[in-house]
């Protein structure tokens, strides 16, 4: 009915149009594979201007034509034809799916290029090569996709990621890429109480990922762009109405457990080691990780609709709810999403807007991280106790008091109800206009606004015994805080492309500005049952300003040689006036070399490009956000000083560096794209040379000088090396099997080469001891080293407890005959998916590897030692990897290079098997219905003998690498449907 | 043709100057209702107090909770002014021992395996220039001229003449700590720049001469002693510093100064302060208003369960001194640790056969006098000196942050150092020195001694009978010459069980490596 009317419109729009003409061609134009009609093709005749395009019935309409003219037919995604006209009035044509890629849109910073035309390093992943499976966070739609690429996740439900490109480029500020939703570059902090950054968007949503590599490309985006760049495009309305419905269901299953004693084996040991404790044994079998995880269903639907609003909008609305339990126990996310794009044009289509508004909702149950108190709660204890005035959950205790010792993991869960839901609008407004008097440029305009509001709270009842306790552990009080959260960011870009095709050169001018402003408030009431606790509070985050005015030229000479040179400067207002303006240019060259005459005619080689790229881009996202100024904080009603009977609230003037300026990361790029056999395999080489300098870490200060011993300053340098290589290939493509194999591999290599003042910096909190470290910065090492004490073992090959060499030989063992010993980034990744298509079944897998990456295992180091087996008034129960090295006292060897471990691995992330039946609608050739199943997070192999040796981290916050309990990521076991009419 | 392209370029320019108008938005301030810039805080009259409670704070806060730190390099809690003084005084002697090793530094610090990379020295020396810091922004903020040009009135300005003189005394406070665990510091005053400006060094003398100076200097605008309120200085803290350089001139400056150790302690003793009648008050949750906080303590360490959360001295001694095995937490009013505190076997000795004792609170039942594990934490005595309990057994405001202040100075051990000075030949009279023991064994109901019971070797053993766990130890020692050398071993000094000789080089702390390299003006001590 609606194509009908659709139809109608049609007919009477172009009816008269046709009248007129002279000798008119008409036709539709189609997508071979399927038969459905395809909108908005372009249509040219060579060598002119003129042209038109399809309508939302894939019919095209040319006047004024004559015999001999050449039609060119081009859409994105296809490969363009070119049809001569001859008698026939009627030209219908079939456009075929473009497998080689090479003419898709890339989006790259303020505009777009073809694979065919860009001078950066830049990989475009569309949603045709978005990972399968169980996809909840945006993020993992292309892990495992990209040569440089490390994407590693939270296991939590909804968790975030961890994103770093080529390995990042900095020390103590961001290592995180900056992401551009819809042109509007997104903060990387979230509201409180939220998962993440990605969290609230729905990835079904997404359209295609484009991400830069290399400082030619990205530093257009300035002072933000030293660490990559990740543009994300969402999907818009077109053609003919249509809808589709996804439905996936999953299972979540706990994929392994730290290895502990069973009760029956920990009574053997404490009968043997610590005879005089058997009597503190209990009488139960508990296996207290078993009791805190849980396996639950989740599920994902998706709805979306498309098509043509009052026949001349091309709308996209859709909806997705996502429920996911943790495996966690009580964890939960649950989103729900919903998402309208609007792209209608105006003025003769010199005015093109696109509009996107997105809503969404996500609420949330934490589960705090027990994983310690599980591995260590002794299993001959119940997880219930009749008796226990907490709740009937065991606990100790004497006579209702509570004891100083290990808490009852599961009590911990079940007696939290620590929840969040975070409401979240964004949305852009893109104004591109072509210039009435000046066709050769469009001046485009965005503005985008994204705001979060989080409310959240945390409780516990007077039943638990991990509330507030105003004796001492006799009477419980519970917990009560609650807090809000609310964040903006607020963009503003205007620019200009002028873009002009002369003979043999092509020239695009691009010149713009960009305002963008962060805002942050927060109330925290802290715990409203003691009255001890801070006061409550609202918190106000000084606005960070960000303001750029940029510049880019795209030339290219006979198609064959390319030219970029793009230039920022940024304005932040982290730093003071006379450091806040950073200048960021970058160039590139690409030369088509198989558009050569000696390669034209290639068979084997039908696509070879050089890229050589240079650019400098900038980072200043620290946590210090105006460390310039002079500042004074008033402390908290808790951090007051008593004068006489009266506590007087403290002034404590807050550190102050003026010098702080941005850091610079210089990239080298040279690639190589290639296309073999007429582009049946394809792929590039990239080797890149980053340097870093001015690197921003909080870092020792002359004491005395300033209101703190260290704080951010400009301190260093660093260097980033690697190679990345691809190769894909649709080795068989024939109508009934189709198998396509995409590798990639990159090798990083992470150094810092100087230092300020030769000043190590100490990093790598550890559990286990109150503030001690485990890694160190230091200039020649890459960073994040670990540094330990080296080992001694007997001649039996077993480790002396507490021996270690004397690296100084001074006769003493202490801290300074620590060395650094191996590092936690990986030197080579590798990816591999495959997907396979024998008539209606397709069948997809991911497979990951990392290689050279090492953990320091804190679970083992803290805990693994005899002693632990008893605390003050309980026994504790220990990773049997005890028996392994017999070490009794933690302290003795809690820094020993014993606990750093070789955390290579081979991952298979997914797999998927799918059948698609075709056609149910019988009118419509288009509607499909695939129903498909799954496991995500198949199998590891690895000799890490921690939990999992991949460690989601945050070096930003000293975290990386080390292993002291994660949450465990699911194995997930998925069933789905995909529906399309 | 013309007016088409300056049409276009009109456009351009206007496009431009619309949003480039924009850039003063890069210029932002402080948005948070307890965050202010400087300039306008001190507009307030009230400013100063605080900025002065801020300048006292740092000797028992270390940021907006106790978990925070306004420094780094070390654990928040443990970068508090006070416990890295008692861990560098106390732990590194023969007093204490702390039983969780693989806390960062601790091991190095009880077992005299230390080296410049140690965090606590990092905290200390830090959390002491913090202090000089402050101490130098509050004298900047508040001179004549400032106080004249934002209009604050004369009121407001005679206040401010005391406020200014304690905070010189508290920058000289935190120097004399830094003489006397590095035996130099860097040299920073109100009139050099905030940033990162490299101070010249000031060895051992220079820091004397300073403080000496600056404490003789600021005397006069002292509150006189016992004036002030409860927890700020008066001429009472002025003369203790002095007295106690006066004490160790020999150490510091190979000078004799006892005369004028008898002097100040005269000062003191003449200033009105008194013996509490019971030694335990001293330690108790309400030692800031009972008789100790009224007459004995001289200057404070302020803590408070409620509004001066901190894990500072008293907080870890008090809820370290609860056994692994007795669990006694309830009698000392916190929650407990589980025997993370524990005496070594030779301060024990002091107290043992030594007959009735106030001060002996040694818990042996079931415990070996021996710690031949450090980990084991039911071998060894412990002791409950401190308590969170108040002078009428009420528990303290809150089980883990103790409401018991921490006694930095106070009169027991001007009596002593008096009777020191004397057997030192810095005059004063004999029968006053053996009056002044006596008075605080009495008082202890401990038996009196006679005049040649009194000697140096005696008054060492008293020092800790009486000053035990009080943040005095290594420094006596040192002056005893007992410290390095091996003519007195303890269980682990020097790494071994049996207590092992150390370097003479120890007796002076190593600069932390991360001062000396962000201010290259330094240099490290001799021997490390």
């Amino acid at each position: 009915m609606k194509n009908f009317k659709l139809f109608l419109l049609t007919v009477i729009v172009f009816l008269p149009l046709s009248l007129f003409a002279q000798q008119t061609i008409t036709g539709k134009v189609t997508e071979k594979a399927t038969g459905s009609e395809l909108p908005g093709v372009g249509i040219i005749i060579k060598g002119t201007v003129k042209g038109t395009s399809t309508d939302f019935d894939g019919n095209y309409s040319l006047e004024n034509l004559n015999q001999g003219d050449v039609l060119v037919f081009s859409y994105i995604g296809f490969t363009t034809l070119e049809v001569t006209v001859g008698a026939n009035a009627t030209i219908n044509v079939a456009l075929n799916q473009d497998t080689e890629t090479l003419d898709e849109i890339v989006l790259i910073g303020y505009g777009t290029t073809t694979i065919k035309d860009a001078t950066g390093s830049v990989a475009a992943i569309t949603e045709k090569d978005f990972n399968q499976g169980n996809i909840v966070s945006p993020a993992n739609l292309i892990t495992g996709r990209v040569a440089g690429v490390s994407i590693v996740s939270d296991g939590a439900p909804g968790g975030g990621s961890a994103i770093r490109i080529r390995g990042g480029s900095s020390l103590g500020a961001s290592n995180d890429p900056l992401i551009v939703i819809d042109g509007m570059p997104i903060s990387n902090t979230s509201a409180d109480g939220s998962r993440g950054i990605l969290a609230s968007i729905n990835p079904n949503d997404i359209e295609s990922f484009s991400i830069l590599k290399d400082a030619s490309s990205t530093a257009i985006y300035g002072s933000r762009a030293s660490n990559g760049v990740i543009i994300i495009s969402t999907k818009k309305g077109k053609g003919t109405f249509r809808a589709e419905y996804n439905v996936k269901a999953g299972l979540s299953t706990l994929a392994s457990k730290v290895d502990v004693f069973t009760a029956d084996e920990y009574r053997a040991l404490i009968a043997e080691i610590r005879p005089d404790d058997v009597s503190m044994l209990g009488n139960a079998n508990t296996d207290w990780q078993n009791e805190i995880y849980q396996e639950k269903v989740s599920i994902d639907h998706s709805l979306s609709l498309s098509g043509q609003l009052f026949n001349s909008m091309p709308t996209r609305f859709s909806f997705g709810y996502t429920d996911q339990p943790g495996l966690r126990k009580t964890s939960s996310f649950e989103r729900i999403s919903s998402k309208l794009s609007l792209n209608p044009t105006f003025l003769d289509d010199h005015l093109k807007v696109n509009i996107n508004a997105s809503l969404n909702s996500e609420a949330n149950r934490f589960a705090e991280g027990v994983e310690g108190s599980a591995i260590y709660m002794d299993p001959t204890q119940p997880v219930y106790d009749a008796n226990s005035p907490f709740g009937g959950f065991f606990e100790y205790h004497t006579n209702g008091v509570a004891n100083n010792a290990n808490r009852n993991p599961l009590a911990r869960l079940l007696q939290k109800v620590d929840k969040s839901v975070i409401n979240r609008f964004y949305g852009n407004v893109k104004l591109d206009y072509k210039l009435h008097f000046f066709p050769d440029v469009r001046a485009v305009l965005n503005i985008g606004y994204d705001k979060s509001k989080g409310e959240g709270s945390e409780d516990r009842p007077t039943t638990s015994i991990n509330g507030y306790s105003p004796d001492g552990g006799t009477t419980f009080l519970g917990t009560r805080r609650d807090y809000t959260s609310e964040l903006t960011n607020s963009l503003l870009d205007g620019y200009f492309v002028y873009n002009k095709e002369l003979a043999d050169v092509n020239i695009e001018v691009t010149a713009g500005y960009s305002y963008q402003k962060f805002k942050k408030e927060g109330f925290n009431s802290f715990n409203k049952v003691n009255p001890q606790d801070k006061a409550p509070d609202v918190a106000t985050d000084p606005d960070i300003v960000l303001i750029g005015f940029f510049g880019r030229t795209n030339l290219s000479f006979m198609d064959k040689y390319l030219v970029t040179l793009s230039y920022r400067r940024d304005g932040t207002s982290r730093f003071s006036k006379d450091n806040r303006w950073g200048n960021f240019p970058a160039a590139a060259l690409a030369w088509k070399i198989s558009e050569e005459d000696f390669l034209k005619d290639s068979n084997t080689i039908s696509n070879l490009k050089l890229r050589l790229g240079w650019g400098i881009a900038g980072q200043q996202d620290i946590s210090a956000s105006y460390a310039f100024l002079g500042r004074t904080i008033l402390s908290s009603n808790i951090s007051q000083y008593i004068f006489g009977n009266t506590p007087i609230l403290t002034a404590i003037p807050q550190t102050r560096l003026e010098d702080l300026k941005w850091e610079e990361t210089t990239t080298y790029n040279a690639g190589l794209d290639y296309g073999l056999f007429n582009n049946k395999v394809s792929g590039s080489l990239e080797v890149y040379l980053k340097e870093s300098k001015d690197l921003l870490a909080n870092v020792a200060i002359s004491d005395g000088s300033n209101f703190s011993n260290s704080g951010f300053q400009n301190i260093g340098k660093f260097t980033s090396k690697g190679i990345e290589f691809s190769i894909g290939s649709d080795i068989i493509n024939t109508d009934d099997l189709k198998i396509d194999v995409n590798y990639n591999v990159s090798l990083n290599q992470t150094k810092i080469d100087k230092l300020a003042l030769n000043q190590d910096i100490r990093v790598g909190g550890i559990g286990g001891g109150t503030g001690g470290t485990a890694q160190l910065h230091s200039e020649g090492f890459a960073p994040f080293s670990y540094y330990v004490y080296k080992q001694l073992y007997d001649v039996s090959g077993a480790p002396i407890e507490g021996a270690y060499a004397d690296l100084n030989q001074d006769g003493i063992i202490n801290d300074i005959d620590r060395y650094l010993y191996k590092k936690p980034n990986a030197d080579v990744l590798m990816g591999l998916q495959t997907n396979v298509n024998y008539k209606a079944f397709d069948m997809s897998f991911t497979l990951r590897a990392s290689i050279g990456n090492y953990v320091y295992n804190n679970v083992n180091s803290s805990r693994a030692q005899y002693d632990n087996l008893q605390d003050v008034t309980a026994l504790g129960n220990l990773p049997v990897s005890v028996l392994e090295t017999g070490f009794y006292s933690t302290s003795n060897v809690i820094i020993s290079d014993i606990y750093i471990e070789n955390a290579s691995f081979l991952k298979m992330d997914n797999v998927t098997l799918g059948y698609t039946f075709r056609g149910f609608n019988n009118k419509d050739e288009s509607s499909s219905i695939r129903l498909w199943t799954g496991v995500e997070n198949v199998f590891t192999i690895t000799n890490y003998t921690g939990l999992d040796p991949e460690i989601f981290g945050d070096p930003a916050n000293n975290n990386y690498g080390i292993d002291n309990t994660i949450y465990p990521r699911p194995r997930t076991f998925l069933l789905g449907a995909n529906i399309k009419f | 043709m013309i007016t088409k392209y300056l049409n276009k370029i009109y456009f351009l320019l206007g496009f431009i100057l619309i949003f480039s108008s924009c850039t003063n938005d890069l210029n932002v301030i402080p948005k948070d209702d307890d965050e202010f810039l400087s300039e306008d805080f001190y507009s307030n009259p009230g400013a100063y107090e605080q900025a002065l409670a801020g300048v006292y704070g740092n000797l028992s806060l270390t940021g907006n909770d106790p978990s925070s730190s306004n420094i780094s390099g070390i654990d928040a809690g443990t970068s508090q002014y006070g416990r890295v003084l008692w861990y560098l005084q106390d732990l590194s002697a023969d007093e204490a021992l702390w039983s969780y090793e693989n806390d960062p530094g601790t091991k190095e610090i009880q077992r005299n395996i230390w080296t410049p990379a140690n965090p606590v020295f990092r905290g200390m020396y830090g959390r002491a220039m913090f202090s000089v810091a402050l101490a130098n922004d509050f004298l900047r903020q508040s001179t004549d001229d400032k106080l004249a040009a934002r209009g604050h009135t004369s009121a407001v300005s005679a206040e401010i003449v005391a406020y200014r003189a304690e905070a010189r005394l508290l920058r000289a406070l935190s120097y004399y700590h830094l003489m006397d665990l590095f035996g130099k510091a860097a040299f920073v005053t109100e009139a050099d720049p905030v940033g990162t400006y490299q101070a010249p060094e000031y060895n051992r003398a220079q820091l004397f001469d300073f403080i000496e100076s600056e404490l003789l200097a600021i005397e006069g605008d002292l509150k006189p002693a016992r004036s002030n309120q409860y927890g700020r200085a008066d001429k009472g803290v002025a003369w203790m510093i002095l007295a106690k350089i006066y004490l160790n001139a020999e150490v510091y400056i190979g000078t004799n100064r006892y005369a004028d150790c008898i002097t100040y302690s005269n000062k003191i003793i003449n200033g009105g302060y008194n013996l509490a009648s019971n030694y335990a008050l001293n330690f108790m949750a309400d030692n800031d208003f009972n008789e100790a906080g009224t007459n004995e303590i001289i200057f404070p360490l302020v803590s408070d369960g409620v509004v001066t959360q901190n894990y500072g001295p008293t907080t870890v001694i008090i809820n370290g001194e609860v056994g692994s095995i007795e669990a006694n937490g309830s009698d000392l009013g916190v929650g407990g640790w589980g025997g993370a505190l524990r005496v070594r076997k030779q301060f024990a000795e002091k107290f043992l056969d030594q007959g009735n004792d106030d001060r002996n609170t040694l818990i042996t039942d079931g415990r070996d006098i021996n710690i031949v594990d450090v980990s084991d934490r039911d071998s060894g005595y412990i002791i409950t000196k401190y308590s969170n309990k108040t002078s009428t057994g009420a528990a303290g405001s809150d089980p883990t942050f103790v409401d018991t202040d921490f006694p930095l100075f106070r009169l027991a051990d001007v009596y002593l150092m008096y009777a020191e000075a004397f057997l030192r030949g810095g005059g004063g009279s004999e029968s006053e020195a053996l009056g002044y023991v006596n008075d605080v064994r009495q008082r202890a109901h401990a038996s009196a001694i006679s005049s040649n019971q009194l000697t140096l070797s005696f008054l060492i053993d008293e020092r800790s009978r009486e000053l035990h766990w009080e943040a005095h130890r290594r420094q006596d020692l040192i002056r005893f010459g007992l410290y390095s050398g091996g003519n007195y071993n303890w269980a682990w000094k020097g790494n071994g069980a049996n207590g092992i000789a150390i370097d003479k080089h120890m007796e002076v702390y190593p600069l932390p490596s991360e001062s000396i390299a962000a201010n290259p003006n330094l240099t490290q001590n001799p021997g490390y």
